[in-house]
């Protein structure tokens, strides 16, 4: 039997008494549920992170903004493509280090990996779009109201089956 | 993000959340969780490590293919050798409300509560 995964290990003082603390606020409700409808050898697999990647083309996240109201985080998302790697792109989100996923992209957005195992026809394809927005979002009603909808309509055009999510 | 996958799921997409803060993610009512225990800003592991990032790559997406029921937990065996603490994880600069909340400790159980204010004072 696996031992459970210690989630305050890495956790800061500050961020433990903080994530004790919002885990009695959410009351339980449905959970949704979408089964796996084919073979993995068939899905088209996204990924999803909220490391606040965005290619060095791209527009940056704003993290002036956070900084001057840290109550306030970007709530806006970023498309990476399939064979965009650690040259590029930059990490924004404030609350990790950046270091490592700047160094290599598959630390936080495994879309090297993912090729592979695509090759290896252990999924069907990678999508064409993958997707990152900025982590740490206090008041998420832009995030969930405006940015969600806009991915999953990416994920829709582009036929998507499995989409994983990566928080940092 | 359990809350925008929540919404993923809804949509007709099956999703599963890699998870280094499980109990959070678990709290909010997720389809499915792999829970791991790496530090923040490596979570599939360390530059350069293959192995080890397709490892966990691939234990994902056997949870995923296993998992039969909405709210289905996989802790994932890969083990973090070092102990926790400050840096390396850590940012350089710390984050911006940790610098607030120092100098507006009043406010500490606001964001304790989860009742964020608009605007900063």
């Amino acid at each position: 039997m696996t031992p459970q995964v210690d989630s305050y290990r890495f956790l800061d003082t500050l961020s433990r008494r903080m994530v004790k603390s919002w885990i009695g606020l959410d009351k339980p409700q449905d959970i949704p549920w979408t089964p796996l409808r084919k073979p993995l050898e068939d899905c088209t697999v996204a990924l999803i992170s909220t490391a606040g990647i965005a290619l060095k083309t791209d527009r940056p996240f704003d993290q002036e903004g956070e900084r001057r109201n840290p109550w306030w985080g970007d709530p806006s998302y970023r498309v990476i493509p399939r064979e965009a790697t650690e040259r590029d792109v930059r990490v924004y989100h404030l609350h990790i280090n950046p270091s490592f996923a700047e160094q290599d992209l598959n630390c936080v957005l495994p879309l090297g990996r993912l090729s592979e195992l695509e090759a290896d026809s252990e999924i069907g394809h990678v999508a064409d779009s993958h997707y990152s927005f900025m982590g740490f979002i206090l008041r998420p009603q832009v995030l969930l109201e405006e940015t969600t909808p806009a991915i999953i309509r990416g994920l829709q055009t582009e036929q998507v089956d499995v989409a994983i999510l990566v928080p940092v | 993000m359990g809350l925008v996958q929540r919404q993923i799921e809804a949509a007709g997409i099956s999703t599963i959340a890699l998870s280094m803060i499980p109990d959070l993610t678990w709290s909010v009512g997720v389809p499915r969780l792999a829970a791991i225990e790496h530090p923040f800003g490596l979570t599939l592991g360390r530059p350069g490590d293959r192995d080890a990032q397709t490892a966990v790559l691939r234990a994902v997406l056997r949870a995923l293919k296993e998992m039969q029921s909405p709210g289905s937990v996989t802790n994932l065996p890969f083990a973090w050798p070092e102990s926790g603490g400050k840096s390396p994880y850590h940012p350089a600069e710390p984050p911006p409300i940790g610098k607030y909340l120092v100098r507006h400790p009043w406010l500490y159980p606001r964001l304790l509560a989860r009742n964020i204010p608009e605007v900063a004072e």
